[in-house]
C-alpha cells in the first residue's frame, strides 16, 4: 500500500482551528487527542479533503505530495477514507448497501465488502437497515464502509466512543493490521491511556496544535494537566485485550 | 444474495417497474374509456381508425391529450419530489410543500398576465421555470441543506402563501371578472381541463428531465446519507447538487405550467415506492417517473368518476391524510 502520507501546511479554519503544520509518515497509527471543542473533528475534515467552516480559511493539505484540492473528486474516494463521529442515517438502506457505498469510486465492484462486514463483526446485521441500529452498531457501519474503500489514508473521527470493550479493541487492532500493510489511520480518541499505546500522538488544544510525537514525548505530566486538567501518572492497573 | 451489486436482488429488480407500467396501463385506457360520453373499448377501436367521427374527435381532441398531460406532470412531480427527498435528506420535502410549485405557477401567471402567453408558446414554460427557481433559491436560503423538517416546513409553508398571494393578486387585476375565479382556482388547485395538444408538447420535456435523473441515482444514494460522506466516498458533490437542483425546479416547473400546483403527488409517490421497493434511487429514478403517472392519472380519474372533482382537490384528499400519517411517524 503506498501513498498514505499526510501533509497539513499551515492548514487554518476560522474560530475552529489556527494555523496547523503536521507530516505524517505511512505505516503508523496516530491518535488524536484534547479536550471537548479543541479542533479534532476539524483538523481530521480538513485532512479528508472535505471543507468544514463553508470553505474559508487555508486548506494545504497534500497526500503523499500531492495537494487535494487538484485531485479529481472520484479519485480521492480511493485515496483517503474518513468516518465521521455519528452519522443520522435517513433512510433505511441495508447495512450491507452502506458499507458497499464504500466502493462507489472504484466502479461499485462489491470488492472486500464482506471481509470489511466481517471485520467490523456486522455479517449478522447486513440486511438489517441502517435506520434500526443503535449507536455502536452504526459507528462499526461507519468503519466498515471506510475499510471497504480500501483507501491507505484512514482518518476516523472517534471511532471508539460508543463501541463496547471488544469491538473497540478490534478497532484498534484493525488500525494497527492498516498500518503494518502501509497505511496511514489517524483517529480521534478521549482514552489518554489507550493513546499511550499508539505510533504517535498528536495534542490540540483550543484550536492550536499542542505537541505531537512519540506518545511518552507529548504526553507528559505536566502538558497533560495544563491541557486537560488532570493527573497523570503510570502505574500497574487492569488490562483488557483480545482473546 | 450476491455482494457485487447492492440493492439489485437477482432476478426480481425489474418487476416492480413493469408492475408500475402495467398498473399506468390499465388506467390510462381506463381513463380514455370513462366520461360524460362513455367510449367503449370497441368504440375506441372505431374511433383509432377513423370509422366513428364523434368518438375520434372525444379521442384525439379532448381524452388523449388530457391523458397525456396527466401522465406527464405526475412522472414530473414525482421525480421531482424523489429527488427534493435526497436532496434534503429528509422525507417530507416535496415541490408542494417547499414552495416550488407555487413559484412556478406564479411565474406562469405573470407571464399570462403580461400578455407573454399570446406570444409564444414557451413563454409561459420559461416564466414557470423562472418563478420555480426563484422559489427553489428562497427555499435554499431559508433552510440550509439538510436542514430539520420544522425549518423546511415553515420555509415552504411562508413560501407558498407569498406566492399565492402574488398569484391570486396577479389574477385579480388582470383577468376579467367572469374568468376570473376559474382561473384562480386552475392555477391555486390545479386541474386538467381543456387541456390540447399544445400542454403536451409543452410538458412533454418532462420525459427528458426525468430521463436525465438516471445516471444520478448511484450518487444519489451516497448523497442522501450525507453531503461529506458522499464527498470522501468520492462523489463530486458540488456538480452533483447543481445537477439535482435544476432538475426537480425545471421539472416541478413544466409540470405546473400546464397543470397549475398539484399537491402531494411528489410527497406520496416517492415515499410509497421507498416502502415498497426500499431506498435505493437506481430503481426509484425510474419507478418514480412510471409511478408518479399513474398516481396522476389514476387521481384524474376519480376525481371524473365522481362528478368532476378537480385533480388538485383529489391529490389533496388522497395526500394531505398521508401526510398527516407521516408527519406523526416521524415525530416518534
Amino acid at each position: 500500500m503506498s501513498g498514505a502520507a499526510l501533509s497539513l501546511r499551515e492548514v487554518a479554519v476560522p474560530g475552529r482551528l489556527h494555523p496547523v503544520s503536521l507530516e505524517l509518515a505511512p505505516g503508523l497509527v496516530v491518535g488524536l487527542a484534547g479536550p471537548n471543542g479543541s479542533g479534532k473533528s476539524t483538523l481530521l475534515a480538513v485532512a479528508a479533503g472535505l471543507s468544514p467552516g463553508a470553505g474559508r480559511g487555508r486548506h494545504d493539505v497534500r497526500w503523499n505530495g500531492d495537494a487535494v484540492a487538484a485531485i479529481p473528486a472520484l479519485e480521492r474516494g480511493r485515496r483517503a477514507a474518513w468516518a465521521p463521529a455519528e452519522a443520522r442515517f435517513e433512510f433505511g438502506f441495508t447495512v450491507r448497501s452502506v458499507v458497499a457505498q464504500g466502493r462507489y469510486a472504484h466502479g461499485d465492484d462489491g470488492a472486500g465488502v464482506d471481509e470489511a462486514l466481517a471485520r467490523m463483526d456486522l455479517l449478522a446485521l447486513a440486511d438489517r437497515p441502517v435506520d434500526r441500529l443503535s449507536g455502536g452498531e452504526r459507528q462499526r457501519v461507519l468503519l466498515a464502509r471506510a475499510l471497504a474503500t480500501g483507501a491507505p489514508l484512514q482518518l476516523w473521527d472517534e471511532p471508539l466512543a460508543p463501541l463496547d470493550p471488544r469491538h473497540g479493541l478490534e478497532v484498534l487492532a484493525l488500525a494497527r493490521d492498516h498500518a503494518r500493510a502501509g497505511g496511514l489511520v489517524v483517529f480521534s480518541l478521549h482514552d489518554l491511556r489507550l493513546a499511550h499505546g499508539l505510533d504517535r500522538v498528536v495534542l490540540l488544544d483550543r484550536g492550536r496544535l499542542c505537541a505531537a510525537g512519540e506518545p511518552a514525548e507529548v504526553l507528559t505530566a505536566e502538558r497533560v494537566r495544563t491541557v486537560f486538567g488532570v493527573d497523570w501518572r503510570i502505574e500497574p492497573g487492569p488490562t483488557l485485550s483480545l482473546p | 444474495m450476491s455482494t457485487t451489486r447492492p440493492g439489485s436482488v437477482a432476478g426480481f429488480a425489474g418487476a416492480p417497474l413493469w408492475i408500475a407500467c402495467a398498473v399506468l396501463a390499465v388506467l390510462a385506457v381506463a381513463s380514455l374509456v370513462v366520461g360524460e360520453v362513455a367510449l367503449s373499448p370497441a368504440r375506441l377501436w372505431a374511433a383509432v381508425v377513423g370509422r366513428d367521427e364523434l368518438a375520434a374527435t372525444i379521442l384525439w381532441q379532448i381524452r388523449l391529450p388530457r391523458l397525456l398531460v396527466a401522465a406527464l406532470v405526475g412522472a414530473g412531480l414525482a421525480s421531482s419530489g424523489l429527488v427534493m427527498q435526497a436532496y434534503f435528506r429528509n422525507h417530507l420535502a416535496s415541490p408542494g410543500l417547499l414552495g416550488v410549485s407555487s413559484g412556478g405557477a406564479a411565474g406562469a401567471v405573470v407571464a399570462i398576465a403580461a400578455g407573454a402567453a399570446s406570444m409564444s408558446l414557451w413563454f409561459v414554460p420559461l416564466a414557470a421555470i423562472a418563478g420555480a427557481f426563484l422559489a427553489t433559491a428562497a427555499v435554499l436560503g431559508l433552510a440550509r441543506r439538510g436542514a430539520g423538517t420544522e425549518r423546511l416546513l415553515l420555509a415552504g409553508v411562508a413560501l407558498s402563501a407569498l406566492l399565492g398571494a402574488v398569484t391570486s393578486h396577479v389574477l385579480t387585476s388582470h383577468a376579467t371578472l367572469y374568468e376570473r375565479n376559474g382561473q384562480i382556482l386552475f392555477w391555486l388547485l390545479g386541474g386538467l381541463e381543456d387541456r390540447t395538444w399544445e400542454h403536451v408538447v409543452v410538458a412533454a420535456p418532462v420525459v427528458v428531465f426525468a430521463a436525465a435523473l438516471w445516471p444520478l441515482g448511484r450518487p444519489m444514494d451516497l448523497l442522501s446519507l450525507g453531503v461529506d460522506e458522499a464527498r470522501s466516498l468520492g462523489v463530486d458533490v458540488r456538480r452533483l447538487r447543481w445537477a439535482l437542483v435544476a432538475l426537480s425546479t425545471v421539472l416541478t416547473a413544466l409540470a405546473t405550467a400546464v397543470a397549475g400546483t398539484v399537491g402531494f403527488v411528489g410527497l406520496v409517490v416517492p415515499h410509497v415506492l421507498r416502502l415498497l421497493v426500499g431506498p435505493e434511487h437506481r430503481r426509484l429514478v425510474p419507478l418514480s417517473l412510471v409511478g408518479g403517472a399513474a398516481f396522476v392519472v389514476g387521481c384524474d380519474l376519480l376525481g371524473r368518476c365522481a362528478g368532476g372533482v378537480r385533480l388538485g382537490v383529489v391529490t389533496s384528499l388522497v395526500g394531505a391524510p398521508y401526510f398527516l400519517w407521516l408527519l406523526r411517524r416521524a415525530e416518534r
